[in-house]
């Protein structure tokens, strides 16, 4: 790599120290190691689909947010709160707090650490370039603590929007505790404009015992973004996490969900649609850890890639040698709409307990002619029978977002972007 | 209301049918009958305008109108109902999501207004009452899981609610038992008036005898190659084909 752009980030590391309570140190060893080993090489086994050239050839500078007056989504639904991040950089005017903060603790990354600097420790801090880069030039992000038994039924959305940043990046991270029994529906969002910008966002989340965190991430990066994000999650005994994501934007766009199943009886879904236009690459990695005996998981992926569009699958799970009685399934689909398209699926089992129930389907294919035909046969145009035909193949992937507006959302996504797809 | 001259065929580039001529006016029932591998069902599919079947000679008019002119779907708009002898799969899509999408996108290509949601529940719920259909199937994906029998009774339906001028029914009675085929028969009846005609397509005499047709024709190698009433029918279950013909 470059060594002016490692140079750079040094630069940018060192700006920020003392931005954060307690995390200087952790942001110089995340810097350091960034150094060492610089981006995930291109034939890394985790990061083959991912095409990272656009990181190793500059440096992305710090993204500004004075003076820019974004438009901000309508919500999907009802909220608890929304809290909106412009250019990487809390928006406390144009969020609005709900009344969270009466049945929750919500703050800002800065004041999270300088009311307890002794926590920085429990950042996760990363394991490639992408994730140390995060750790090194984090600066923002949202801390949502929802004590035990407290219930926010309203889901709660953090919304990222870039805004005139060409060749700048934001590095957010965002801190979510769910206490016992407690239960929460998290909605990230991410748009931007049309500029050559980079988020590079991690989410990370404890969910306590009888916990219950609902997490739907909808990315809607501009087309010309790079868009790279990862969620660290821990699941507590019979706590559940369910995580559904659909991508759409981004030149290139990675999401990675790494979870951990702490304790007997954790449960977790993660599921994700993947609608990849022409030029596209969308890459999602999955990589859920069973270490403890009587957990669950269960992830559907359903992948659509129009002309010269990519999408890939890398889903790994990990089942301990003393996880007994462990469930995990996982189900991949991709779509591919002609023969420039390409979909890659590589699910991985890594089982070292020997009763354990677990499986793993992949398939890819074209839409079905014949369903085709048979729907025109009844007088639906071919666009419509098209869009119903992408429209079911994802909604099984879809079906585990529990907010129907949120979900009903996400299909006319669905169905907006077969509608923009001329010749299908 | 259908005039088909001189029709030639291809499939993959392998002459299927070649040069057949039929004409069906309004309030008449015509059958097809032959054996398999005869062109049946690729006259029934070109008839729907399936894009794999090639037109390389001769016309298919429908009221006055080149068939070869409108997309699968216009047809339909136009009048045009076929009956599948193989009922499609459509996993993730809901007979009753499917239906009303067909129904409304079929009453906009004629300029009518779109059916309420509840418009047409009620209408799909008395169509499949009439047919015998229990109402929990129009909420299932459209013919998963289905029987041979109920998939039949699902194009009936389907028939039935978008009530065509001319309904094309491909082998309808291929897989019914003898209930199941008397259902169907009363369904295809109930399409039978002065404004509307029935083509059936079938492999036996079966069928026929409750839908008694006022036209039989024996389609060989891709031609009509004997036309007649009712009774040539019965003769072609007693005698076979070869000596028919």
């Amino acid at each position: 790599m470059d060594d002016a752009v490692t140079r750079s980030y040094e630069k940018q590391a060192e700006s920020l120290m003392g931005a954060l309570a307690g995390t200087d140190e952790l942001r110089a060893q995340a810097i350091k190691d960034f150094a060492a080993q610089g981006f995930p090489h291109a034939k890394a086994e985790d990061w083959r689909y991912s095409d990272l050239r656009a990181l190793r050839a500059e440096a992305f500078e710090p993204a500004t947010h004075a003076g820019e007056k974004p438009e901000i989504p309508a919500a999907m639904t009802e909220c608890a709160a929304r809290f909106v991040f412009v250019n990487g950089r809390f928006s406390e005017s144009r969020s609005d707090m709900g009344d969270l903060w009466q049945a929750a603790s919500v703050r800002p990354l800065a004041n999270h650490f300088m009311a307890n600097p002794d926590r920085a420790t429990e950042l996760v801090r990363g394991r490639d370039g992408v994730g140390l880069l995060n750790t090194a030039l984090v600066k923002d992000g949202m801390v949502i603590s929802i004590p035990a038994g407290v219930e926010i039924d309203d889901p709660v959305e953090i919304i990222h929007i870039m805004t005139n940043a060409a060749d700048c990046a934001a590095h957010t991270r965002h801190i979510v505790e769910l206490g016992e029994g407690a239960s929460a529906h998290i909605v990230e969002r991410f748009i931007g404009d049309d500029l050559a910008y980079w988020t590079n966002s991690v989410l990370q989340a404890r969910v306590a015992e009888k916990a219950v965190l609902h997490h739907t991430r909808l990315q809607e990066e501009g087309m010309n973004a790079l868009h790279t994000s990862k969620t660290h999650v821990n699941v507590d005994a019979d706590g559940q996490y369910h995580a559904t994501c659909l991508s759409l934007g981004g030149k290139m766009a990675r999401f990675e969900a790494h979870v951990r199943m702490m304790v007997d009886g954790a449960n977790a879904t993660v599921d994700g649609v993947a609608l990849t236009g022409t030029g596209q690459s969308h890459d999602t990695l999955t990589h859920i850890s069973h270490s403890m005996p009587h957990t669950t998981s269960d992830q559907i992926f359903r992948t659509v890639a129009d002309t010269r569009g990519k999408s890939s699958f890398q889903g790994k799970v990990t089942v301990e040698k003393d996880a007994q009685k462990v469930e995990a399934d996982q189900s991949f689909k991709a779509l591919v709409f002609d023969r420039t398209a390409e979909a890659n699926a590589k699910p991985e089992l890594e089982i070292f307990a020997d009763d354990v129930k677990c499986s793993h389907g992949a398939t890819v294919g074209e839409l079905d002619e014949k369903a085709i035909f048979y729907l025109t046969s009844r007088g639906i145009d071919p666009k419509t029978a098209r869009q119903m035909l992408v429209e079911a193949f994802t909604a099984e992937a879809l079906e585990r977002v529990e907010n129907d507006d949120i979900r009903t959302a996400m299909t006319a996504k669905v169905n907006a972007w077969m509608a923009a797809r001329a010749s299908k | 209301m259908l005039k088909i001259k001189d029709l030639h065929v291809s499939v993959a580039e392998k002459e299927i049918i070649k040069g057949l001529s039929l004409e069906i006016n309004a309030g008449e029932t015509h059958a097809i009958m032959g054996l398999n591998g005869a062109g049946k069902s690729t006259l029934a599919n070109t008839i729907a305008g399936r894009d794999d079947y090639d037109v390389t000679a001769g016309t298919i008019e429908f009221d006055g109108k080149d068939l070869m002119d409108m997309e699968p779907h216009e047809r339909v708009a136009a009048g045009l109902f076929l009956g599948f002898q193989y009922p499609v799969e459509i996993p993730g899509v809901s007979n009753l999501n499917f239906m009303r999408t067909a129904l409304n996108s079929v009453r906009k290509m004629r300029g009518e207004e779109e059916m309420s949601a509840a418009e047409f529940m009620k209408l799909i719920r008395e169509k499949a009452k009439d047919l015998g259909m229990d109402p929990e199937m129009l909420k299932r994906f459209v013919n998963v899981g289905f029987s041979g029998g109920e998939k039949k009774r699902n194009e009936m339906v389907q028939m039935a609610v978008l009530d065509p001028k001319l309904a094309v029914l491909d082998e309808t009675d291929s897989g019914l038992d003898i209930d199941a085929l008397k259902i169907v028969a009363e369904g295809i009846n109930a399409q039978r008036r002065d404004d509307t005609a029935v083509l059936l397509i079938t492999h036996y005499q079966r069928l026929l005898s409750y839908v008694q047709p006022d036209y039989v024709h024996v389609m060989i190698d891709g031609l009509i190659v004997k036309s007649g009433g009712k009774e040539l029918a019965l003769e072609l279950e007693e005698k076979g084909y070869a000596d028919v013909a």
